[in-house]
């Protein structure tokens, strides 16, 4: 095999001199002329219904253009649940919930309008606590749960606040804890957490006289967005055209679905072709994009005296907020994973997607999988502690290895690089050497799938001149997939990387993508593309072939060159290849699609199996003031199994900037939602993100357990390199003081009541 | 109340209207049409907003345009010279600091306004300039390194 010369290159990001100078262009910075701009009235309580909506005194406000309301597109939304509202309809679900909007020529006129509408509301019971919101006989927040059109996977439990309820069974539990030397039972507990972007959402939509819908809006998944907008309005998909900015300010996770989107759709069906715009307030992102979700984790866990897990048992609930967003997926594919990266031969996972009246809980970096590895990560390290045995030994002893039965028995495991980057993270540990006085050190480790099935295409076109463009809907949201992407082009057509364009996503013209989610883009659309430029390779190989007089197997081509091996010195190239062929100008066109099978059997979208696991380990050494309760992280090292770095540099950015920000919902990161359901802390001034002062020494260490179907052998690793950051933290701090804190996060004063509790009982 | 006022912005004198109430980023961003400088928070916190006035780094967010009259503004735009990148821009490129972009400006500026002030900081000293702004791609690995390899850049 040759050496590649592009793909596993440390090559600097194509974007990079784009986005230093400046130039790069965002949602906010686009330009629309005639442009009116939009703001929501938001509803003050948590739970309430709407009796009246008076708007006579905004309407006549001059400048006002369009005012909306839920009645006025009484239509449902949502991914894998329809119950989404595009404004309120009848009541209002959480505080901050949109209930009328407004258009008007300027944002000022538009904030003065909202002061003259009266909305008459009247206040229901709040339910505020998931597990209350559980009972049998708690007020309802979707009377007509049982209603909603839901994708297959979906079970919400009727007349109840349930609106997923997910069960994995393999084995004899009874029987296996029968048999355990020792049984462990604990709970944990994670809060609401927020994405943090530094971009806020934004939104651009104008619809044209024949009921066409354009919007220009900062989304991780156009054709899903698309899709979900048709279905919602019932009407077809290509009478929806989402065009996103050419760059995106970071998501998370928080930029999918249905946002900001819903309300300029909703405000330009009223502004006779008047593109209509919105940006939220900080304010308003906070309180009303979406959230991580708070959840509570029960473990119990068999094992023999060796350390060897027999059974463990989890029941995870998630806390999902209003509407149901991506919970259902969330629940379903973190519940997949809670029982942690494991042969354990008896499982039972019991897992709830639970409506409050709180901020929409829905996809976050990592998709339910670090609030697991929060509880399944903490609790093996109790296990090693009762039991004296080494950390790391736990761990390798009971790890998942390459052809093991996934932990809850859909399919048989590849590409597992789990304990490569266990032993990797461990070669900076020596438990015999004595920790100095109040510091500590911890590991903690996890694995995460991707949505399975889903699908990819992509068109790489060769113009007439050689350069070339890709043509995809992987959205550049950070990540670098244009770098990435553009890179393995390079490889598979044999082109310089600099003769590369990468398309910006908009559904009119970029072939379909399920989204920039999951960490799916570099294994699924790294496929579509590579496939689309060995298409449009063989079709110029075709070409030469004639030309050259050669086979085609025998032609090869680099940097936009072709030649024959047996004669490289004789070269034709691209442009020459194409102008010999269609002197008068053509294009050719490669084309490429991935979708992946399914093994298991539980069917619809989407399966309990996955195409790939991405697995890693977190290292991390604290020092701990027992006087404070602060807490310092002196040092983090992540091991994360790629399956292949396509690009060495962006890898290592993922995984330095995962652990960065798995750090804050260690420590301090925390939505405070008080008891009326308000958002106490609706600020970067108070909610704290971890600043530059709060990093530690930070090492990436790449593990590369190639994977038979990736593109080059590569898997992802966006989410996975926050899964396991938290407990590993948190062991450390057990390593250092001797106090196991058990809900997230470790801030000061549980540090100090944990201290004082051990004192007390001695 | 709408005044016409005149701004430097990057060496070049602009004229332009401006509502008493108005911020010097949203001018900059909306009449100047410099987009390089990011809005994230409009509050002071996230320092996406960060230009320097008179050389010190500020959030344009926090001032009124009318405050900067007389004053030397400096936005991304300005940094690169005839085609030339800045030092600091070459080195946020080669060691990888940018992911998404949004905090990049506003990160540059600082790190040119410590720079300036002082060419051979530690890392300790480049972790304080940049302390205000927030970042939540890169956990700030990469753009520490940046800086630092900027400041032996330009020490040449």
């Amino acid at each position: 095999m040759p050496k590649n010369l592009v793909v596993g290159q440390p090559i600097p990001r194509v974007d990079a001199v784009e986005k230093v100078t400046g130039r790069a262009v965002y949602g906010d910075d686009l330009r629309f002329s005639n442009l009116l701009h939009g703001k929501a009235l938001r509803s003050p309580y948590a739970h309430a219904k709407i009796l009246n909506i008076n708007v006579t005194k905004a309407q006549k406000l001059p400048g006002v253009k369009a005012i909306v309301t839920g009645k006025d597109i009484p239509v449902l939304g949502g991914e894998a649940l329809k119950d989404y509202p595009f404004l309120a309809l009848d009541k209002a679900r959480y505080v901050g919930e949109p209930v009328v909007a407004v258009a008007a020529v300027d944002e000022d006129i538009a904030l003065e309008a909202l002061d003259l509408i009266e909305v008459e509301y009247e206040e229901l019971p709040a339910l505020i606590d998931p597990l209350k919101a559980m009972e049998p006989n708690a007020p309802l927040i979707h009377e007509k749960l049982h209603t909603y059109e839901h994708i297959p996977i979906v079970r919400p439990v009727r007349n109840s606040n349930i609106c997923h309820h997910v069960q994995f069974m393999k084995g004899d539990m009874d029987k296996a804890f029968d048999e355990s030397d020792y049984v462990f039972e604990d709970t944990f507990t994670t809060q609401m957490v927020q994405h943090g972007a530094i971009e806020p959402h934004m939104a651009v939509a104008q619809v044209d006289p024949g009921g066409r819908i354009t919007v220009w809006v900062t989304n991780d998944a156009p054709h899903r967005l698309r899709k979900d907008l048709a279905a919602a309005l019932g009407i077809p998909l290509t009478k929806v055209r989402v065009a996103l900015p050419p760059y995106m300010g970071g998501g998370f996770g928080g930029k999918g679905g249905l946002k900001v989107e819903t309300l300029c759709i909703a405000l330009a069906t009223k502004t006779d072709d008047r593109p209509v715009k919105m940006v939220l307030t900080r304010e308003e992102v906070f309180t009303s994009s979406l959230v991580r979700h708070p959840s509570i984790v029960q473990l119990k866990t068999g094992v023999k005296k060796d350390g060897i897990i027999l059974a463990r048992e989890a029941t995870v609930i998630y806390d999902t907020g209003a509407y149901a967003e991506k919970g259902p997926t969330v629940c379903q594919q973190g519940c997949v994973a809670a029982v942690g990266p494991y042969k354990i031969p008896h499982v039972r996972v019991d897992g709830y997607c639970i409506y409050t009246n709180k901020p929409i809980a829905g996809a976050y970096r990592g998709y339910g999988h670090p609030q697991v590895a929060w509880a399944h990560e903490s609790q093996m390290d109790i296990i090693a502690h009762k039991l004296g045995i080494d950390p790391v030994t736990i761990r390798l002893k009971n790890a998942v290895e390459e052809g093991d039965i996934s932990p809850t028995g859909q399919q048989v495991l590849h590409s597992v690089g789990l304990k490569e980057c266990i032993k990797k993270v461990a070669q900076n540990l020596d438990w015999t050497k004595p920790n100095k006085r109040n510091k500590g050190k911890g590991i903690a480790c996890g694995y995460k799938n991707t949505k399975t099935p889903s699908g990819s295409s992509a068109i790489v076109k060769v113009s007439q001149d050689g350069s070339v463009e890709v043509l995809t809907s992987t959205v550049e949201i950070g990540q670098g997939a244009k770098t990435i992407l553009s890179q393995m082009v390079a490889e598979e057509l044999g082109v310089p990387l600099e003769s590369i364009t990468v398309a910006t996503p908009d559904t009119d013209v970029t072939p379909y993508d399920a989204s920039t989610t999951s960490s799916r883009s570099t294994f699924h659309m790294g496929n579509a593309v590579r496939k689309a430029a060995k298409d449009a390779r063989e079709q110029l190989f075709e070409i030469a072939s004639g030309l050259l007089g050669m086979e085609t197997e025998d032609l090869r081509s680099e940097k936009g060159e072709i030649y024959s091996k047996d004669n490289p010195g004789s070269t034709l190239s691209f442009a020459e290849t194409i102008k010999n062929q269609y002197g008068a100008g053509l294009d050719i066109i490669g084309k490429g699609s991935y979708y992946p099978l399914v093994e298991d059997g539980i069917g619809g979208m989407w399966s309990a199996s996955s195409i790939f696991w991405m697995y890693g380990a977190d290292y991390a050494e604290v020092e701990v003031d027992p006087e404070t309760g602060q807490v310092k992280i002196l040092r983090a090292i992540g091991a994360h199994d790629v399956g292949k770095a396509i690009n060495p540099i962006t890898c290592e950015g993922q995984i330095e900037g995962g652990m960065v920000h798995g750090i804050g919902p260690t420590l301090f990161e925390e939505m405070m939602v008080g008891e009326r359901g308000d958002v106490l802390n609706p600020s970067f001034a108070d909610y704290k993100m971890p600043t530059t002062l709060d990093i530690p020494e930070v090492t990436s260490l790449i593990v590369e357990a190639g994977h038979r179907e990736g593109p080059w052998g590569a898997k992802g690793i966006g989410e996975m390199t926050t899964v396991p950051t938290a407990p590993a933290i948190a062991n450390a701090i057990y390593d250092a003081i001797g106090v196991r804190i058990k809900d997230l996060p470790i801030t000061p004063d549980k540090i100090l009541s944990a201290l004082r509790k051990k004192k007390l009982d001695g | 109340m709408t005044r016409l006022i005149q701004l430097e912005v990057n060496g070049e004198i602009h004229e332009v209207s401006v509502k008493a109430n108005e911020t010097l980023l949203d001018v900059i961003r909306y009449k100047l049409e410099l987009t390089g400088t990011k809005k994230g928070c409009d509050t002071g916190q996230c320092g996406s907003c960060t230009i320097l006035l008179d050389g010190k780094p500020v959030n344009s967010c926090l001032i009124l345009a009318m405050e900067a009259r007389g004053k030397e503004i400096l936005t991304v735009e300005g940094l690169a010279k005839n085609g030339q990148l800045h030092p600091l821009q070459e080195a946020f490129v080669q060691e990888g600091a940018v992911q998404c972009g949004y905090c990049t400006p506003g990160m540059l500026l600082s790190a040119k306004a410590l720079l300036d002030e002082n060419p051979s900081p530690t890392e300790e000293e480049v972790k304080e300039a940049i302390a205000g702004n927030l970042c939540r791609c890169t956990g700030y690995v990469k753009i520490v390194t940046a800086i630092l390899a900027g400041a032996e850049k330009m020490r040449g």
